[in-house]
């Protein structure tokens, strides 16, 4: 539990737990709306998300856990990739968010590990980076995904993975800024950065980065209204409330933005009628945005909240008990 | 059906990959040339009316991609066009950028035997971004695509066909930072034009701890990682005989580290020189871009065994650029790990910018004399903005790495870097913890010139001859200590009234007796076991809640030097949290404005002391021992510091 004194701007709004719980809960009811059937695809990913947040808001028992595993694992395919929903074909990173989810849960035994191993490997390219699906889109985020999940099932030591090629080629993803892009020549954007940033640091290679370069970059995507942007010139938003601060968290820079501000940021975006976090103030709010700005209280110290991950956007909690915690 | 779904959902990544099932088993199978590209054309058609919807949907451009990977006969100027079209649009739409790039490695790939034609390409790419920059200087993405192709474009140039490339860069930029000095876009190109000179890992120096068994110690000016064991040996009657031991860095992680202890094993012996030598390859630096540029090798005298005497003397034989210097005990060369002597190295260039070299330092100390009084000139525009300040102090910086660190010249510019950190803390107070960090350094920097001085391989540096035993950085806003293996030789430090938040640079501490560190922002003690001569630190006035945050600067007392030699640290702890907080056993029940000093004493029982314990409590029993020895609980009261037991 955070339980460390960060200084609050006594005007910030409150966070508003319970009705975040209830609408993280009622995500799944929403069946009349056709915004419920557009994301579909989604939906192994946003359950990644609504549980996370609700085990950082300290209510993990709010969504039937055995449901969600029974859920997961009818959408693990033969291949041992899991899709975005059932029936929907295999994709890294909903792989990535169903064994995420069974990690917290600690339900791993639900699956096929040997499998979802057998699905990253045969992802890997050539040249280290590692594909989305049999159909070849590279980028990093793909990387980060394949990483994250093989470091979670402790299974980086499989002998079919070249790591020393996928380092090499995440350095080449780094560009005159000192950030990262999405591929070789990729402009820096902040996700890419803390899939980057996280990929290295899980790989013990975090010496190509020059933190304090990275680290000013990062430090500047605060604007004046104490919201993070992802690029320059690009308009705030609470999920990058995440992918900023957790790169700084890994680079030890978090002091380098302005902790209160980017708060009372956060906590403006919540909606008071409904529940749950929009992108920025007066939006609509999703789930995605939910997580990420809860898990950014979370590592600004935002009391009352259980301490995440900085790398695997997981309660810390869960990551001491699968042995990973004293890696960084 | 398809058609209609992704019209609805065009994220919905299962229907465009069955789309494409259908396409290849279905309407592609055996189909002929023609009927094949008025297909693929059909879906390049739909995917465009598409993007205009949502010119940012990643499964959309895939699909793209795609279908110009099926085709026979892409036309990639068609769809350079295309993207051009979108880029004017939204000029910062990262997949349209991402495809441009993509359409331009296709193109060379086909072009691989002519490089005139490659050439072509990135130079007709590289105006495209200067059109770009020039309808908006703010154009971030254009500026970073210019940077992935002025490398390709100065590949083959001349070093005055460079030079004038860089020019021409120098220029635009200027005109950006003129024009709109808040942009950072313009001012991060400029800075990585300018480029870094890398910096290579500095051995501070290396002397002997312990005689009895040996232990040796060697400083880095920065974090490294060891990668092979540094070689340590005795030389007897002008045979080299390797000493067995273990390396450690101090620290929790003894595998990084700025300070390295070699502890021999022990029952071992040794004759009356050890001799220590590290290849380049023996180490790697945690920060990017820095190495030990040769081997260095160490010579330590081990006849006058009186340590008082020694520590603050170090002798040192260096191997400049891979030759060895003769000196009056050492006979011959050092082999390499293979046998071979390791050949000269050709003396390195210079960096004047991040594509041009020279064999001196002019070229260097021109360019950033000229880029300096440019920035100067906006700093004095633009009292206000954050970004020219911030780049005078970087480009100041790098100056600095020309000059020796004891001239007028490196004072001048160090008062100047701090101030203006110190200006920025005040009109950019949302990153101000930032600028304290760096201005931390820099007061750092000029406050420890008397420990260190220019190696004869410059811009290297060593300990100073005489090392001082006291050093005061009170009162200076130092946020942390930045290259803590430079206070390795220190006996007191004063370090009150900063705003240092970690207690973790004391690992490197090996000499200290006295720390101050009153006034400070401390939460919890750490590092503190390989301190192994601290006596006394003071902590009053920090912001230390629980007692365990107290305790867990001691915990791995035992794996530390500490445990070895007993610890005896008095620890003072007035007005902390801690002292309100604790009650039961400890009752720190008064502050210590009403008191005076209220203490905390701290005493560690080392093995033996614990076993001798045993030993008596099993002859004995517990009525046998007139006194308990403590190991590490104590009891306060208001003003006296009692513990049952006998000072060890």
């Amino acid at each position: 539990m955070n339980d460390e004194t960060t200084a609050l701007d006594a005007s910030a709004p409150e966070l508003l737990l319970d009705q975040h719980v209830k609408y993280i809960q009622a995500l799944d009811t929403k069946k009349n709306d056709l915004e419920y059937w557009l994301t579909e695809h989604l939906r192994v990913n946003g359950l990644y998300w609504g549980a996370t947040a609700l085990h950082i808001l300290g209510r993990p028992d709010a969504l039937d856990q055995e449901q969600i595993v029974e859920y997961l694992v009818k959408c693990q395919h033969d291949n041992g990739g899991f899709g975005g929903h059932i029936d929907h074909d295999p994709h890294i990173l909903s792989t990535l968010s169903a064994v995420q989810i069974l990690i917290t849960y600690d339900r791993l035994d639900a699956i096929q590990v040997d499998k979802v191993v057998d699905y990253i490997a045969s992802l890997q390219n050539e040249d280290g980076s590692f594909s989305g699906d049999s159909w070849g889109e590279t980028d990093t985020r793909f990387i980060f995904c394949a990483i994250n999940c093989l470091s979670l099932l402790k299974r980086l030591e499989d002998k079919r993975l070249d790591l020393q090629k996928t380092i090499d080629y995440v350095v080449r993803c780094r560009n005159f800024d000192g950030g990262f892009g999405s591929s070789p020549g990729g402009e820096s954007h902040a996700a890419q950065v803390y899939v980057c940033v996280g990929t290295l640091t899980i790989l013990s290679a975090l010496h190509h980065v020059d933190a304090d370069q990275l680290g000013w970059w990062l430090s500047e995507r605060q604007l004046k209204n104490g919201g993070l942007n992802g690029r320059p010139e690009k308009l705030e938003d609470v999920c990058y409330s995440w992918w900023v601060l957790s790169s700084l968290s890994m680079l030890k820079r978090t002091h380098w933005i302005d902790a209160p501000k980017l708060i009372r940021f956060i906590l403006e975006a919540q909606d008071t009628e409904t529940g749950g976090i929009a992108d920025r103030p007066g939006n609509m709010p999703d789930v995605f945005h939910t997580v990420f700005g809860i898990a950014g209280l979370s590592l600004l110290g935002y009391p009352g909240l259980v301490a995440v991950d900085p790398v695997y956007c997981m309660p810390r909690h869960v990551i001491q008990r699968i042995g990973l915690a004293d890696k960084h | 059906v398809t058609t209609a779904l992704l019209r609805k959902s065009p994220d919905y990544y299962t229907i465009w990959n069955v789309r494409r099932i259908i396409l290849k088993e279905g309407f592609l199978n055996n189909a002929d040339d023609e009927t094949t590209n008025k297909i693929y054309t059909g879906e390049l058609e739909f995917v465009q009316e598409n993007l205009k919807l949502n010119p940012k949907s990643y499964w959309m451009w895939n699909h793209r991609r795609w279908c110009l990977e099926s085709m026979s006969q892409p036309r990639w100027d068609r769809e350079l066009a295309m993207v051009g079209k979108f880029l004017e649009m939204d000029a910062r739409n990262f997949h349209g950028w991402d495809y441009r790039r993509y359409i331009i490695r296709q193109l060379d790939l086909k072009d691989k035997e002519a490089k005139d034609k490659v050439l072509d390409r990135a130079q007709s790419e590289f105006d495209f971004t200067t059109t770009k920059i020039h309808q908006n200087f703010s154009n971030y993405s254009a500026w970073h695509n210019r940077s992935t192709l002025l490398g390709k474009l100065a590949e083959d140039m001349s070093h005055e066909e460079r030079e004038a490339i860089v020019d021409n860069e120098f220029d635009l930029v200027k005109n950006a930072i003129y024009t709109d000095p808040e942009d950072q876009s313009a001012w991060l190109y400029e800075l990585w034009l300018i480029g870094r000179e890398e910096r290579s890992i500095s051995i501070l120096g290396s002397s002997v701890i312990s005689f009895h068994p040996l232990e040796i110690v060697v400083a880095f000016d920065e974090t490294v990682e060891m990668r092979k064991p540094f070689t340590v040996s005795t030389r007897v009657e002008h045979v080299a005989i390797p000493l067995e031991g273990e390396w450690k860095a101090t620290g929790s992680d003894s595998t990084l580290g700025s300070v390295w202890i070699f502890q021999q094993a022990p029952g071992a012996v040794y004759g009356p020189t050890v001799e220590i030598v590290i290849f380049s390859d023996d180490v790697c630096a945690v920060r990017a871009g820095s190495k030990l540029p040769s081997a260095v090798c160490y010579e330590l005298e081990t006849l006058n065994q009186n340590l008082e005497d020694i520590s603050g003397r170090l002798e040192r034989l260096v191997v400049g650029q891979n030759l060895m210097y003769d000196v009056t005990k050492r006979i011959g060369p050092i082999s390499g790990p293979d046998g071979t002597l390791e050949t000269q190295v050709v003396h390195p260039k210079h960096r004047v910018t991040s594509l041009t070299e020279s064999d001196t330092l002019d070229g260097r100390v021109a360019l950033l004399e000229r880029e300096i009084s440019a920035v100067r000139e906006l700093v004095e525009l633009e009292p206000e903005c954050k970004w020219p300040i911030q780049i005078l102090s970087t480009l100041l910086s790098e100056l600095r790495k020309t000059v020796s660190i004891h001239s007028t010249h490196a004072k001048v510019i160090d008062d100047e870097c701090i101030e203006l950190q110190e200006k920025l803390i005040t009109i950019d107070p949302l990153r101000q913890e930032r600028y304290e960090d760096r201005r931390s350094q820099l007061v750092f920097d000029r406050e420890t010139l008397q420990i260190i001085q220019d190696s004869k391989r410059f811009p290297e540096i060593e300990y100073a001859t005489k090392q001082p035993r006291n050093l005061d950085l009170s009162m200076r806003g130092l946020t942390y200590i930045p290259i803590s293996s430079y206070l390795l030789h220190l006996h007191t430090l004063n370090l009150d009234s900063n705003s240092i938040t970690s207690t973790r640079f004391m690992r490197n501490l090996l000499n200290v007796r006295r720390v101050n560190l009153s006034n400070n922002l401390i939460e919890r003690l750490e590092g503190l076991q390989h301190a192994p001569s601290l006596e006394f630190l003071t902590l009053e006035n920090n912001m230390i809640a629980k007692w365990e945050d107290v305790a867990a600067g001691f915990v791995f007392w035992g794996e530390g030097k500490l445990g070895r030699t007993g610890g005896h640290v008095k620890v003072l702890l007035g007005n902390n949290p801690v002292v309100v907080n604790e009650g039961g056993e400890y009752v720190l029940e008064k502050r210590w404005e009403d008191v005076g000093e209220v203490g905390v004493e701290i005493q560690w029982q080392s093995e033996e002391l614990r076993l001798a314990e045993e030993a008596l409590l099993a002859a004995e029993g517990e009525g046998g021992i007139s006194s308990v020895l403590m190991d590490g609980s104590r009891r306060v009261s208001t003003t006296v510091v009692e513990f049952a037991g006998v000072a060890h």
